[in-house]
């Protein structure tokens, strides 16, 4: 099975066995309506070792879903976001998936299907949109602005949740002197506060599972531990979740069907 | 095409074309006076042989409204003076606005700013419309905005005139109940948008003539095989649910709209106007009368409990929140509500809905996914 998960500014593909086994995966960091998909889609076949007519199924999620022509099944991002935590994390009962563009808290039922959802409005604020803005005016990568928060020795504010308005405050804050590390954890603490606040509107039960390019931000996730207290669980694949769920979701309806 | 089909299409012919309208009243030699938003005392612009005409806004960009309104302001007043800069509600005689918001507070005096032709009459509703003090102070200002409209139409309004109008509105509130009723009946027989169009074009027409319209549409409704519908039911609730990617996406996922607690659709009709002796006091009363609205002040805060009896009562299997950006009365209402349909095992979602945007994916994947949540 091949799922794809075409999303703002990254195309995720996984290519499983069974529904039991990822056997080749690919991230690209562009979105719908570029070459991405079908770069993405390529390198995971060739991971797999096959090719596009080994694939039983093809299934597509993602912001960019109802554009691939190979798909044979479309779901929303958000029902395959939770099926594809609850598949790397069994148990998880809600989910915060923050994209490139977006963010949004699940809340998962036992067996992986979604509960409900709280989705953040459409704005950069508090997204990977929001990380990458501000790793370039610190002129750093966005590995080290998820790394830097840990040398902060001292809490600063980004007061603004808007990122054009934040983009400014912390190009004073530069001026100022403040050191980048603690600006890194301001601005992972920003991203964090958003988040916890779509947690709290869904109302949030234990375990809690990030999924989304920015689960694989650090900072970010520190941060969203400090702020409710309780531990984030990610996983090294979870920004394959939704490609994951989609491949389940196909797969589950495959053998439904064939039953 | 059938009879239902020519019906349905031309409610939506005139719902999506006002300014025709507006043009066909006034080549008839009739005046229009403008009823923005909420709750106008339509039934005195009749009582004084005028048309009343609904002010809605619509889907557009907000460009000249910018001068006067900050970005904050929720997109249903934006366009709705954007068209009134723009020269969209021209021909009308004056316009009532309501003030039952804080950010209609503003619009008296950016109206009269920004579209200086068309004269504003203000319209006061007591926030504590239910008290007798309450009732009291409504009745007096729509004596106020009799007087005005006196003027416009240039003849007297007479008790008798109020009371033929208050029968005439009271019988098309009737006959859009029966409406309503047949949409949660037969769920299918008529798609969210053909559904809203009957709702919409209820702005822009003469009451008399929207009535028999809707009564023609009743009749065949109730003729019409019930046929088993498959898909989800849903109650919307919200101010409007009215942009057209929204209804278009309702329709194209095969929502059925069971029933409603929308403002710019069947709580403009669910109470009538009691028969009082003195018939402005019992246009008064009315607004007292109406529940479920966010701008009319509920201290009981009885609207997600109205919400849960209207899920309940059609059926549906869900409730589709529409929340108005920026719209402050809908999100106060918003967490009561939902608490309410949460302990009542409802399923619901809220979208939230700008007039002014042309592209809508976040709500395609919501009502996406809320379609798989209900089970279809
Ligand atoms: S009630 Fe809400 S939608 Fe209506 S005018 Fe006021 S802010 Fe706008």
């Amino acid at each position: 099975m091949l799922g794809v998960d075409i999303g703002s500014t990254t195309s995720k593909c996984v290519v499983m066995r069974d529904g039991a086994e990822i056997i080749g995966s690919a991230v690209i960091p562009v979105g719908t309506g570029t070459s991405g998909p079908a770069r993405a889609m390529e390198a995971a076949l060739k991971d797999a070792g096959l090719t596009q007519a080994d694939m039983d199924v093809t299934a597509a999620t993602g912001y960019g879903r109802n554009t691939l022509s190979e798909a044979g099944h479309v779901f929303s991002e958000l029902s395959c976001h939770a099926r594809g935590a609850y598949w790397l994390f069994p148990g998880v009962r809600t989910v915060l998936d923050i994209g490139g563009q977006d963010a949004k808290a699940l809340s998962v039922l036992p067996g992986g299907k979604l509960g409900g959802f709280v989705m953040n409005d459409k704005c950069a604020a508090g997204t990977g949109r929001f990380l990458e803005v501000m790793a370039r005016i610190l002129d750093i990568d966005l590995d080290t602005l998820s790394r830097l928060d840990l040398e902060s020795q001292e809490c600063v504010e980004i007061s603004s949740t808007c990122t054009v308005f934040a983009e400014s405050e912390v190009i004073s804050q530069l001026s100022k002197g403040t050191k980048p590390e603690d600006l890194a954890a301001a601005i992972s603490r920003a991203v964090a506060f958003r988040g916890c606040g779509l947690l709290r509107r869904l109302g949030l039960t234990e375990p809690l599972f990030m999924t989304g390019g920015v689960a694989r931000h650090g900072g970010v996730v520190r941060a969203i531990e400090a702020e409710l207290k309780i531990p984030v669980h990610t996983d090294q694949r979870a920004q394959l979740a939704g490609a994951i769920g989609a491949a389940l979701m196909a797969y589950d309806k495959i053998t439904r069907e064939g039953e | 095409m059938n009879r239902m089909e020519e019906l349905l299409r031309a409610f939506r012919n005139i719902a999506d074309n006002p300014k025709a309208q507006l043009e066909k009243y006034r080549a008839e030699g009739k005046k229009a006076v403008g009823c923005m938003l909420y709750f106008c005392p339509e039934e005195l612009v009749y009582a004084a042989g005028m048309i009343p005409f609904g002010l809605w806004g619509a889907r557009t960009q907000a460009v000249e409204a910018k001068r006067y309104l900050p970005a904050f302001i929720c997109s249903v007043l934006q366009t709705t003076l954007e068209l009134g800069i723009r020269g969209a509600y021209d021909g009308l005689e004056a316009v009532m606005i309501p003030i039952l918001c804080d950010s209609l507070k503003g619009m008296d005096g950016n109206w009269r700013y920004s579209v200086p032709h068309i004269p504003v009459i203000p319209v006061a509703h007591a926030q504590n419309r239910k008290t007798e003090a309450g009732v009291a102070f409504t009745a007096s200002q729509y004596r106020k905005v009799k007087a005005r409209l006196e003027e416009i139409a240039g003849r007297a309004i007479t008790d008798a005139d109020i009371r033929d109008a208050v029968s005439v509105y009271n019988a098309r509130r009737a006959v859009m109940r029966r409406f309503l009723e047949l949409c949660a009946r037969k769920p299918g027989l008529l798609k969210p948008s053909e559904r809203n169009a009957v709702f919409k074009s209820s702005c822009f027409m003469d009451v008399r003539e929207h009535a028999g319209m809707v009564s023609e549409l009743v009749a065949l409704m109730e003729e019409a095989p019930a046929g088993e519908f498959k898909g989800p039911k849903i109650v919307t609730s919200g101010i409007m649910a009215d942009h057209p990617n929204l209804l278009q996406i309702l329709d194209d996922l095969g929502y059925a709209v069971v029933d409603d607690e929308v403002t710019h659709e069947s709580l403009r009709f669910r109470a009538d106007v009691p028969e009082t002796e003195d018939p402005i006091e019992g246009m008064a009363r009315q607004v007292g009368n109406i529940e479920g609205c966010s701008v009319l002040f509920d201290p009981e805060k009885n609207r997600g409990k109205m919400l849960v009896d209207l899920a309940k009562k059609s059926g549906a299997d869900g409730v589709l929140l529409v929340l108005t950006k920026f719209c402050d009365p809908e999100e106060y209402d918003y967490v009561p509500i939902k608490r309410m349909l949460d302990a009542a095992g409802i399923p619901a979602i809220q979208v939230e809905i700008d007039q002014q945007t042309a592209e809508n994916a976040q709500t395609l994947t919501a009502l996406e996914t809320f379609r798989g949540i209900l089970g279809y």
